[in-house]
């Protein structure tokens, strides 16, 4: 099924002008291009797209847990406009999802559930919500969002990178606790396992096609509620098909902004990230950041690219 | 905001979704709907939560249960009922039942506890624990907003029970302890009304929340769900010790105490086991203490195993007697004879049981009209 190497990770850092808080769409579109040309290898672009999504419902994943540090508005927008544009996607087969309505609204989302246009909703919506079907993967036992199991095909993990006080982190795979109905069980042991299980869950693992982790501003401590004295910018996104290489290398990101900002490992911490690696063990990607092919993108306000640095 | 009145509900989805934890249901919309309209509601409640403490580092840490979540903002606690917003720590589920109902008493079970009267049932959505046979797993592993939820405040389910004249308050069905506000409250109130109230439970609390909690309750029915730590490790994502102190603490009160052992056929069902069972509740809390060894029936994580053989509850309920428990019954095998109640001392029928029909008809008050022994538990 995958079309390029798995394990290609790219890093694209924006470069220009940037004097707001936010990112505008055509800043984004261009990161995005440039990330996934480097993920996509030899592939156009179009090539690409069509490859990983040769049609049915495409659901983009946010994470709107908190208001103020959610995946940006005008990133999901991009990321829709070109899938529109380069994977000639129709607008009725794009679902950008949550776990609530609440959470989409607030962060700034608007809603639609209606049948027609891009769709942007809860699973709590009273006519979705989850399937009465228990999977299993290891020690997780969960019902999964019908948007998951019956409304997408594919689907792109957009969250937000930060830190949290159990998991260590929350990127890709912490993400998708908002996938399941249960995600209050899954917290102990700093969520290992369980990070690494709910993604081996048939429906989340199958249809996962693509993460991209918006690192713009990144929380590097105090996380997952908003805490704004503890946020550095990195300006980038990070890109990638596998959910484990993506993660891996924003744990490392993570790690060396927590060091610049004064404060301890993960690790010192008792918060060490160990659920990458159990995801490895279950096939999920690659946890070994020395076999990881990562490419560092700096992105210029016209759009130029040039070989970069993490740091 | 989604508000109707409950009673707009009869014969719709919501009333379908309680039904299915209680067979009762329509007896009670029958019974209830000209007395009474409470509302249905999407919201969830924001109630201070009690027995948590705010943490040097930031973020609480929840006291109420073994468990101790320690939780950062906007993160809820492994009930997923509790949640913590800007470190204060909230109940997501009080005044919220998502199932109730009026039940026989003996259906809790209990069968020392008022025979043949009637509890006001209720649960909210949540549970501190995951056991892989929960026969409630729809409300007790869901998030409150998953469940649909009527707006019942303490203060309606006494009327209600004045009403109907229900004499007693069952909290029930999920996990009563992830609901420790909602429940204190309307016990407290319903004691100042002469309402009794009676906690079903897995006995996973601390001592101190349990300690409050006892001032305002009547009886209390634990599920022991095994005697072995392995058990609680692996099939209910808790632990035996905390139980078993809380029992301890459930008897030296003044609380009316029932245990529940749900016999799974392969997991807890060994004759060791069942040995270790009784010796322990000899030991620690008494020969008199009524213990029900009830049915497996397949469902939830464990639909793989057949239901419990009545060979193996017959085996049970001899080692049980063997050991000089005094009143073991058999529970979900209806009509059973060891449902019904016997005089340990001269073997006289006491109190008759067929399904939930109940009579009690060898005991004069608590004594056994044959031979006079004092029968243990709350009799009129
Ligand atoms: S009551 Fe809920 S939040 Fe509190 S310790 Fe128990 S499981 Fe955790």
């Amino acid at each position: 099924m995958y079309i390029v190497i798995m394990s290609r990770v790219a890093v694209v850092k924006y470069f220009g002008d940037f004097l707001g808080e936010k990112f505008s769409v055509s800043v984004y579109e261009n990161m995005i291009k440039a990330g996934i040309g480097f993920v996509a290898g030899n592939l156009s672009l179009n090539e690409y797209f069509k490859q990983l999504f040769p049609g049915g419902a495409v659901g983009i994943k946010t994470n709107c847990l908190t208001p103020f540090n959610a995946t940006p508005l005008n990133l999901t927008e991009a990321f829709v406009n070109i899938l529109r544009e380069n994977a000639g996607y129709d607008e009725n087969d794009l679902i950008i999802w949550e776990r609530t309505n609440h959470e989409l609204k607030k962060a700034g989302y608007t809603l639609n559930a209606a049948s027609t246009g891009v769709r942007c909703l809860g699973t709590d919506v009273a006519t979705i919500g989850y399937d009465r079907t228990f999977l299993n993967s290891g020690k997780v036992n969960s019902m999964v969002s019908k948007i998951l199991t019956r409304m997408i095909e594919h689907n792109v993990n957009i969250p937000i990178l930060k830190d949290h006080s159990i998991a260590g982190m929350s990127a890709g795979l912490k993400n998708m606790y908002g996938a399941i109905h249960n995600p209050n069980k899954y917290h102990d042991n700093n969520c290992s396992p369980y990070a690494a299980n709910i993604n081996n869950l048939t429906p989340i693992r199958d249809k996962h096609r693509l993460t991209i982790i918006d690192a713009v501003k990144v929380q590097y401590d105090n996380g997952p509620g908003y805490a704004p004295h503890s946020i550095d910018s990195y300006n980038s996104l990070i890109i990638s098909e596998d959910p484990v290489a993506a993660d891996c290398v924003a744990l490392e990101i993570l790690n060396r902004i927590r060091a610049r900002n004064g404060k301890k490992s993960l690790k010192e911490l008792g918060r060490e990230v160990k659920y990458l690696d159990e995801a490895e063990k279950l096939g999920l990607g690659q946890a070994n950041i020395a076999k990881i092919e990562i490419g560092v993108l700096a992105i210029a306000e016209d759009g130029s690219i040039s070989e970069g640095k993490l740091f | 905001m989604d508000r109707r009145k409950f009673m707009k509900f009869i014969g719709c989805g919501a009333c379908a979704a309680m039904s299915s934890h209680s067979g009762l249901l329509p007896e009670f919309l029958g019974g209830v709907q000209n007395a009474c309209a409470f509302d249905y509601t999407r919201e969830l409640s924001s109630v201070e939560a009690r027995y948590y403490k705010k943490l040097p580092e930031g973020g609480i840490e929840c006291e109420i249960c073994p468990r101790r979540c320690r939780i950062t903002d906007l993160e809820r606690g492994y009930c997923g009922s509790r949640e913590n917003r800007g470190d204060t720590y909230y109940t997501l589920v009080y005044g919220l039942p998502c199932a109730v109902n009026i039940d026989p008493i003996e259906k809790k079970p209990f069968h020392h506890f008022y025979p043949g009267t009637s509890a006001f049932s209720l649960a909210t959505a949540g549970c501190n624990v995951n056991c892989k046979c929960c026969q409630n797993w729809d409300i007790s592993q869901s998030r409150p907003e998953q469940t649909e939820n009527f707006s019942l405040p303490p203060k309606d389910i006494i009327d209600l029970c004045q009403q109907r004249k229900v004499p007693t308050i069952a909290y029930t069905y999920s996990e009563p302890v992830i609901f420790y506000e909602y429940m204190y409250d309307t016990a407290e109130l319903g004691h100042k009304h002469g309402i009794k109230s009676v906690m079903i439970s897995g006995g996973y609390i601390n001592p101190e929340p349990l300690g409050e909690l006892l001032k305002h309750l009547n009886a209390v029915k634990i599920d022991l769900k095994a005697i072995r730590e392995t058990y609680y490790k692996d099939y209910v994502d808790g632990e035996l010790k905390p139980v078993l102190d809380g029992l301890i603490q459930i008897k030296k009160s003044d609380v009316w105490l029932e245990i529940v052992y749900l016999v799974i056929p392969t997991l807890n069902d060994s004759d060791d086991e069942f040995t270790e069972l009784a010796r322990w509740i000899k030991n620690y809390l008494g020969v008199d203490v009524p213990i029900h060894l009830s049915r497996f029936y397949p469902q939830y994580l464990l639909k793989n195993l057949p239901p419990t053989p009545q060979t193996t509850l017959d085996r049970a309920l001899s080692i049980c007697r063997a050991e000089g428990l005094e009143y073991v019954y058999l529970g979900n095998i209806p009509s059973h004879k060891a449902e019904s109640t016997y005089c340990p001392k001269c073997g006289e029928m006491l109190i008759e049981r067929r399904g939930y029909r109940t009579s009690v008809s060898g005991m004069s008050k608590n004594k056994c009209k044959s031979c006079g022994k004092i029968i243990p538990g709350r009799f009129f």
